[in-house]
């Protein structure tokens, strides 16, 4: 019995060796076979979650180049939406009384390109902000600008490398929209120095307002493509001035952290300014 | 036991070097260094064998589940710890089964022959064993054996660099 204990303490490190090694054989057989994952699931269960957060952390730097691919992204999708369209009549299918949808043919009407906000005001009565594109760039006057979240504002001026920005934030910024589901046009103001309420005017006291309803552009102005966000109703009061609402609007854009803008380009936007032109000198 | 804490936090800081930087290197697109042996080597062989092996495998098995290569890693490194006592008897020229403190790679203790000796030899067991055990064939065998090469230049090289920087305080208790 002695002798047997004595063996074992002698050997004991080889049993261990042998247990281990076998082991390693067992548990590289079972990640091997491809029907049973049991093993390497609890394994990752407990890796998996370090090897994340790692991956994140890595992926923190990485942030600038694949933004910069998502906005390529959203601007190649954005510009297939049909609100960047005029249907024209094609006179030649006319003829051939072909079914509407073949007898029309698409124009585009918008084209977008994307900048950065590199400065920007949202606690003054005149706000702006500049955006590091300018004519070089192709940027022109008059050019609507968008946040990933809804209209920001317009290109008012334009250097060779930035261009300055009037936001919804400004006295002067006036937008034309429409607060669905009532289809009611009125037009977007900014008043009380607020960078997140503006205030939407002209809207008759009849119509049927409640509080959520979507404020979108209608694409009047030849600026802005029509059905871009612009807010949410706040607050809807009988105001002074009998025949109109005044209501108060959510703005979509968070001025606080703006930093992708999107640039809409109106192709036709000489062409339609030379109509309006002619129409005021009557 | 200053000893033992300083061999814990050299084991903790390799292998989070290994798992978060070295694995994640692919020189040439097949060169990946072993860094977290020099844990492995730097082990006192005073230790009982069967811890030592234990040791080993726990290490190899931490690498092994963030490679996702389960039981390549434990395998090869329970095995370089059985062989690392006979390497040393090897390299120290005699059969004195005693062994001390300054049995390991430390430079200043033994000269860079003995060092770097030790290192590639412990290095091509290890990466042999585990490339062979993760590639499970022969073929395309012209590739594995440029791999294992690879490997072991690297790995010795990446270890010897760390050792050298770093030497590791050995206090002569005898």
């Amino acid at each position: 019995m002695n002798n047997l204990i004595e063996f074992f303490k002698k050997a004991f490190h080889i049993i261990v060796l042998a247990v281990l090694l076998i082991l390693s054989i067992v548990m590289l057989g079972k990640s091997l076979a491809f029907n049973d994952y049991r093993l390497s699931r609890a394994v990752q269960s407990i890796v998996g979650p370090i090897q994340k957060s790692g991956a994140g952390m890595i992926h923190r730097f990485r942030l600038g180049p694949e933004n910069e691919a998502l906005v390529q992204q959203n601007i190649e999708l954005m510009r297939e939406h049909e609100n960047m369209f005029i249907e024209k009549e094609d006179t030649i299918l006319t003829e051939m009384s072909l079914p509407d949808s073949i007898n029309s043919r698409q124009v585009r009407l918008y084209d977008y390109t994307y900048a950065h906000v590199i400065f920007r005001t949202v606690d003054r009565s005149f706000n702006y902000m500049i955006v590091d594109k300018g004519s070089n760039d192709g940027i022109t006057r008059d050019m609507a600008v968008l946040s990933p979240s809804g209209v920001a504002g317009v290109v008012t001026d334009v250097s060779p490398n930035f261009a300055t920005v009037r936001p919804i934030l400004h006295p002067e910024s006036r937008i034309s929209a429409v607060v669905t589901p009532a289809n009611q046009n009125g037009t977007v103001i900014w008043e009380d120095n607020n960078p997140e309420v503006a205030y939407l005017e002209a809207i008759p006291q009849h119509s049927e307002i409640n509080i959520g309803d979507s404020v979108f552009t209608n694409g009047y102005s030849n600026i802005f493509p029509k059905g871009l966000l612009i807010g949410t109703v706040k607050e809807v009061q009988v105001g002074n001035n009998a025949s109109f609402l005044t209501i108060k609007v959510n703005l979509a854009t968070h001025y606080m952290d703006i930093y992708t803008v999107y640039l809409v380009e109106n192709l036709f936007k000489s062409e339609l300014d030379t109509l309006k032109a002619n129409f005021k000198h009557e | 036991m200053n000893n033992v804490i300083a061999n814990i936090l050299r084991f903790l800081v390799l292998l989070v070097a290994q798992v978060a930087i070295c694995q994640h290197v692919s020189l040439f697109g097949y060169m990946t260094p072993a860094l977290f042996l020099l844990a492995l080597f730097l082990l006192p062989l005073e230790l009982p064998l069967s811890l030592q092996y234990l040791i080993g495998f726990a290490t190899g098995f931490v690498v092994d589940a963030f490679a996702h290569t389960l039981g390549v890693a434990s395998f090869s490194c329970t095995l370089m710890m059985f062989l690392r006592p006979y390497i040393v008897r090897l390299l120290n020229g005699n059969n004195n089964n005693k062994f001390e403190n300054i049995d390991r790679p430390v430079p200043g203790v033994k000269d860079f022959r003995w060092v770097f000796l030790y290192t590639l030899i412990l290095t091509s067991i290890y990466q042999v064993v585990s490339v062979l055990l993760e590639t499970m064939s022969f073929r395309n065998f012209g590739h594995t054996l440029l791999v294992i090469l690879g490997n072991i230049v690297l790995s010795v090289f990446v270890i010897l660099c760390i050792e050298y920087i770093f030497h590791p305080r050995v206090k002569n208790e005898s």
